[in-house]
């Protein structure tokens, strides 16, 4: 990659194409924070004993697989200039619908008799509770053109409310078949990866494919970036976001199958938070919160940042209590040198 | 009626303003007469705006010299020349709907004590200006219940009530009803008869004649005259006076028109047009001209299904759908009015824009053919002489021009047969402006079609084929251009003179 600062003489095929090819903005703050990332691991490895180890920057990410695959589905919908603020509550709701759909019929209370579905219908249910909330964000924001911030937070609290109800405040984790605790806690390949985080990885590199090679990626970025001028062009704006609801709850769906899977229980509390984590990797991976600029990469860079802050952070002085503390300290940090180091390339 | 009617409000002295490379307004003097309405007409481009932002002190004279009620005025920004007794009626209104009346009046005027709101004298002032110029309003009424004229009458009862001498509408009616013009005509008369002077601008011929008392017409940013309009022998002088010359046109008729009808449009109607039918033939360039107002947007927006319309558009014979998407199918592409916010994706490059319009060209079973897309950029910029380093410049960065061009670039490379283009060159600088006139020609030649909606006679007569006139949503009169075109004939009828008026 080089960059070229001076100016080629216009025209003539060539120097357009080739010679005057400057780094577009996206790959700038990519490479920015990817720069951010390795710089803290480097900086946290000298001052925690024990922190370079292989094994520990793997932790990184198979840590934080949940997260960075519900911030997947959250990026391409910042992109869009759109939010969605349901995938914690979607989370929650999909795991807690799984358990409560295989738990056999016949438990001694309430909280563990379930419907008694067998294992796959079980999943295949939770899967579709969990489309059903996208649809509905789907349907508020593109039908009835309410703002997607207040919608997403609303079908949250709907997500959310409904695992609640089911699991009685508690959570449900008795009377399971055994095979409902596999799919959360087998290996792939015989290695020691599990399937989750596998799946995390096949999921970013189809979405990178996505974002940078098909049309539909391109079409996310053209309607966050003037959604009216999208529309003049020929873009059907409400099915393509439509889509992006789909799929952003479709993956917090199987991600909430997956911890319930993984810990064998339904839990209404679980996935608390976790949207303000994807939305927060996103925009310390340099997603524009108005929308048409971002990247898959920079968001999954802006996870790694975040989790060395707070893993470095543990693991030196600092109790766990003051983890908020030090996000809030990264995320003003990032985002301020983003908008510092994008107004000084552009000026 | 007051006494002081001959005194002067306002003189204007050898007032100039340069722009690089453009003199836009040309050592103008005038005067208005204290107590009058005084209207200011001329084609676009004649000067009309920048002598009213130098009033509004929007805009610095280069030189010349202007005089309110005997005192220099000279100001630096709006407030300036509100304190010099000058206000100004915008177009877009600056009323506050969640508030009252008169808690609007009162606007950032309001009295306080103790950081509570106290009824001031200033309160029973604005009350008396408003009952005065129209009674029916209630002050206590919430501005949002208001229509777009009553909430115009209440701006102009501030301006009154602020003490301003001299009150400036910019095209005052471009927004509103028969009846309302009415209704606003009577405030504008109530206030000449307690002594504002009103400067008036309007494209409506008829609304000076029955409105004002005065005239001052500007053409190509000169002074050409100012007299009472009792002096005026009716339309056809005042046209003539903003003409002036015979319209500078360089049209020379084609021949690659065929009779092949391409698009029928046949009894458009929605809330502005009515009843609206043409048809375009293949290989022809049609021109809508009218005011702003009179539906040429709307007619593009229409045609190009991005708006409701009722009645039948028929592209090569075929019912085209109602949204942007099937309008591209069928081969229609727009060039919407405002580029930056309709028609660019300004954070994103050229080579980000072109392509957008033709997917499929573009994809391979929904894989970006990214060699498809730089060819595409590089061809385009070449072709349409777009001024860029690299294909990958944001379009932010491109003058107003280079951004229309590759607006038109978008349009070209959806292989579309009829180009809808909404002012296709406002903003443009004059040597674009030209290389713009050629694209549209030589899409012609080849057996496209295109459609120019425009509001600059020139231009639409420097390439049109044909013209339609519009005024206020109806298609007034169609016109063969050719060299003995009547430019007095169509500035009569899209001011509004068609009917009856045979002068």
């Amino acid at each position: 990659m080089t960059i070229t600062d001076s100016t080629p003489p216009l025209s003539k095929g060539r120097t357009l194409s080739e010679g005057g090819r400057r780094m577009s903005d996206e790959t700038f703050i990519m490479l920015l924070v990817g720069g951010v990332a390795v710089g803290l691991f480097l900086i946290a490895s000298v001052m925690v004993p024990n922190f370079f180890q292989l094994l520990n920057m793997l932790n990184l990410v198979t840590n934080n697989w949940a997260v960075i695959s519900l911030g997947v589905g959250v990026t391409f919908l910042l992109v869009s200039g759109n939010f969605d603020l349901s995938v914690g509550g979607i989370v929650a709701l999909s795991g807690v619908l799984a358990v409560w759909f295989a738990q056999s019929p016949d438990g001694a209370n309430s909280l563990s008799t379930g419907l008694g579905l067998p294992y796959w219908l079980a999943v295949l249910g939770a899967f579709f509770g969990a489309l059903a909330i996208g649809a509905m964000n789907a349907l508020f924001v593109v039908r009835f053109s309410i703002p997607s911030i207040i919608v997403t937070l609303g079908t949250m609290m709907v997500a959310r409310g409904i695992a609640q109800v089911i699991t009685q405040g508690s959570q449900r984790n008795t009377n399971l078949p055994d095979a409902f605790g596999v799919l959360g806690n087998m290996t792939v390949f015989g290695t020691w990866v599990k399937l989750p985080v596998f799946l995390m990885v096949v999921l970013l590199v189809v979405a990178i494919f996505i974002e940078r090679k098909a049309v539909f990626g391109r079409l996310t970025f053209w309607i966050g970036s003037n959604p009216i001028a999208a529309n003049l062009s020929g873009i059907d704006k409400g099915k393509h976001v439509t889509y992006l609801y789909l799929f952003s709850s479709a993956i917090a769906g199987v991600v909430g199958i997956l911890l319930a899977s993984e810990f064998k229980s339904g839990y209404s509390n679980r996935g608390t938070l976790m949207e303000f984590d994807a939305l927060v990797i996103a925009l310390l991976g340099g997603v524009a919160i108005a929308g048409g600029f971002g990247s898959v990469v920079g968001m999954f860079f802006g996870a790694i940042i975040l989790a060395v802050v707070t893993s470095a952070a543990t693991g030196l002085v600092l109790s766990p209590d003051w983890q908020y503390i030090l996000k809030a300290i990264a995320v003003f940090l990032a985002i301020m040198t983003q908008t510092w180091a994008l107004a000084r390339r552009n000026r | 009626m007051s006494g002081n009617q001959h005194s002067t409000a306002l003189s204007v002295e050898g007032l100039t303003k340069d722009y690089p490379g453009v003199r836009a307004v040309d050592n103008v003097s005038f005067s208005v007469g204290s107590g009058t309405v005084h209207c200011v007409v001329g084609e676009n481009g004649a000067g009309k705006s920048t002598l009213i932002k130098m009033l509004t002190g929007a805009l610095q004279p280069t030189s010349g010299t202007m005089t309110v009620k005997g005192v220099p005025h000279r100001p630096n920004n709006p407030n300036e020349a509100r304190e010099g007794g000058i206000a100004t009626l915008f177009q877009e209104l600056h009323v506050v709907d969640e508030l009252t009346v008169q808690e609007n009046l009162t606007l950032g005027m309001e009295r306080s004590r103790f950081g509570f709101l106290v009824k001031s004298e200033l309160d029973d002032k604005v009350i008396r200006t408003l009952a005065a110029i129209e009674p029916s309003i209630d002050p206590t009424a919430r501005v949002s219940s208001l229509s777009v004229a009553q909430k115009q009458i209440i701006e102009i009862a501030r301006a009154a009530s602020s003490g301003a001498s001299i009150i400036i509408m910019d095209e005052p009616t471009a927004a509103l009803s028969e009846r309302e013009v009415e209704r606003l005509f009577g405030v504008i008369r109530r206030l000449r008869e307690s002594d504002v002077t009103v400067i008036y601008i309007s494209h409506k011929l008829d609304e000076i004649f029955s409105l004002g008392d005065a005239v001052t017409v500007l053409r190509d940013g000169k002074h050409v005259a100012t007299k009472p309009l009792s002096e005026v022998q009716g339309r056809s002088e005042l046209i003539e006076m903003m003409i002036g010359r015979s319209v500078f046109q360089n049209y020379k008729p084609r021949t690659e028109i065929s009779d092949d009808t391409l698009l029928v449009a046949s009894g458009l109607t929605n809330n502005l047009l009515k009843d609206v039918s043409f048809s375009i033939n293949r290989g022809e360039i049609v021109g809508f001209y009218g005011l702003v107002g009179a539906g040429k947007t709307e007619i593009a927006r229409a045609l190009f299904g991005a708006d409701k319309v009722s009645g039948s558009i028929q592209f090569k014979g075929q019912e085209v759908g109602h949204s942007p998407k099937k309008a591209i199918a069928a081969g229609i592409a727009l060039v919407p009015e405002e580029r930056r916010t309709q028609g660019l994706f300004t954070g994103l490059s050229i080579r980000e824009n072109i392509p957008i319009m033709n997917l499929e060209r573009l994809s391979n079973r929904g894989v970006y053919r990214s060699n498809v897309e730089r060819d595409a950029a590089i061809e385009y910029i070449n072709k349409l002489s777009i001024a860029t380093e690299s294909i990958d410049k944001k379009t932010e960065k491109l003058s107003g021009g280079n951004q229309q061009k590759v607006v038109l670039a978008k349009c070209l490379f959806s292989d579309a047969e009829l180009l809808l283009l909404d002012e296709p060159t406002r903003g443009v600088d004059v040597g674009a402006k030209t290389e713009i006139y050629d694209i549209i020609k030589n899409l012609a030649d080849q057996g496209n079609s295109v459609a120019v909606f425009s509001s600059e006679l020139e231009e639409v007569l420097g390439i049109c084929d044909r013209i339609f006139l519009l005024y206020t949503g109806t298609l007034e009169d169609e016109i063969i251009n050719g060299a003995n075109v009547d430019a007095g004939h169509i500035l009569n009828v899209v001011t509004g003179g068609h009917e009856g008026a045979v002068q």
